[in-house]
């Protein structure tokens, strides 16, 4: 993966499509967590999910970018 | 409920600190390690010159071409430099007989019994045939310049390069000095990464780099050269009466000011053109010191 890729013409930066693919897998993990009811044993559910948006985040980071 | 309410808070706090720790680490990860999407790629730019003044009557490159060192770029008019080179050569000649003859001269009034010539007048003599041998050396001088300026309408190429942004056409007039063509060394291709202040500390001379070019082709090698000791202090301009005119707004948010670091790319992919003046990322591979 490439520190930066071409869009179109505009020069971005490679952690942007890595964001976006991570806010793709949380959307899908979060419909997850609520279909097999594990936001029952979770305190706070928005903590939670931004907590897990970053886990992802930086899981992703170390998978593609390194 | 007691135990599933202490599971909830628990389940919450490991995975706030999972998060906090790779936030950390992302962060970590795009302030301190030393990468930058800022570089350039350069090569050397020799601006050719004519060395002497002159109508160009014949141009012998075309744009964007590759010439070898001493291939002939473009001829500037000979016949004026011809003219003068025979001049000088007619000059030379008299100046020999000349010499030839002050010398005999000399040597006969040498020979003389000092009854027949007076001693003035064979130092005379004598002084004269030195006088025309320095003038002959100056008229020798005069030719070889001569010949040197004739051989100069020759424009030919300093190194092995690629002819850029040509704009020396038949009929020109050039002027000794002033540039006409660029050409770019072929040899001398390197890569300027602009890194942030902030990341010195993580590079060192000889560290092995990463150069990715936009045009998604393979990845280049190459190793830290030299790092630049010094940038512009744009806040320090020089004032009227040679004073220090030091900028009084001081912005809260400021961004890392950048350092040139001049990067040797290693032996080059066969057939891999490289641009002079195109960006690429530049990613220093081992780090000199651990980041965080």
């Amino acid at each position: 993966m490439p520190r930066e890729f071409d869009f179109l013409g505009a020069l971005v930066p490679g952690l942007l499509p890595v964001f976006l693919l991570s806010a793709v897998v949380h959307i899908g993990l979060d419909w997850a967590c609520g279909h097999y009811g594990v936001y029952r044993y979770v305190w706070h559910r928005s903590l939670f999910r931004i907590c897990m948006l970053i886990c992802v985040f930086g899981l992703l980071n170390a998978l593609l970018i390194k | 409920m007691r135990a599933s309410s202490r599971l909830r808070y628990v389940v919450t706090a490991v995975i706030l600190l999972v998060a906090i720790v790779v936030a950390r680490y992302l962060w970590n990860d795009n302030m301190y390690s030393p990468w930058t999407r800022d570089g350039r790629v350069k090569a050397d730019v020799i601006n050719i010159a004519a060395d002497v003044s002159g109508i160009v009557t014949s141009v012998a490159v075309r744009d964007n071409q590759l010439v070898h060192k001493g291939d002939l770029l473009f001829t500037i008019d000979k016949s004026r430099y011809a003219n003068t080179l025979a001049q000088t050569e007619a000059e030379l000649a008299s100046q020999q007989a000349d010499k030839t003859m002050r010398s005999r001269e000399a040597a006969r009034r040498a020979g003389l019994d000092s009854s027949i010539v007076t001693s003035e007048n064979r130092e005379t003599a004598a002084s004269l045939s030195s006088m025309a041998g320095a003038r002959y050396l100056a008229v020798l001088a005069a030719r070889d310049t001569a010949r040197l300026n004739l051989e100069r309408t020759e424009v030919r190429a300093p190194v092995d390069g690629y002819v850029t942004n040509l704009r020396v056409y038949v009929g020109d007039y050039a002027s000794a000095g002033s540039a006409k063509l660029a050409v770019i060394d072929s040899n001398s291709f390197y890569v300027f990464g602009y890194f942030e202040e902030t990341k010195l500390p993580y590079l060192a001379v000889n560290d092995p780099v990463e150069v990715r070019m936009l045009d998604g082709q393979a990845t280049l090698t190459g190793h830290i050269e030299s790092i630049s000791r010094g940038i512009t202090d744009r806040d320090a301009a020089t004032g009227r009466e040679l004073l220090a005119d030091v900028n009084p707004t001081f912005n809260w948010v400021r961004l890392a000011q950048r350092v040139p670091v001049r990067v040797r790319l290693d032996k080059l992919p066969e057939g891999r053109m490289l641009v002079a003046g195109t960006t690429c990322t530049v990613v220093v591979k081992a780090a000199s010191s651990a980041g965080g």
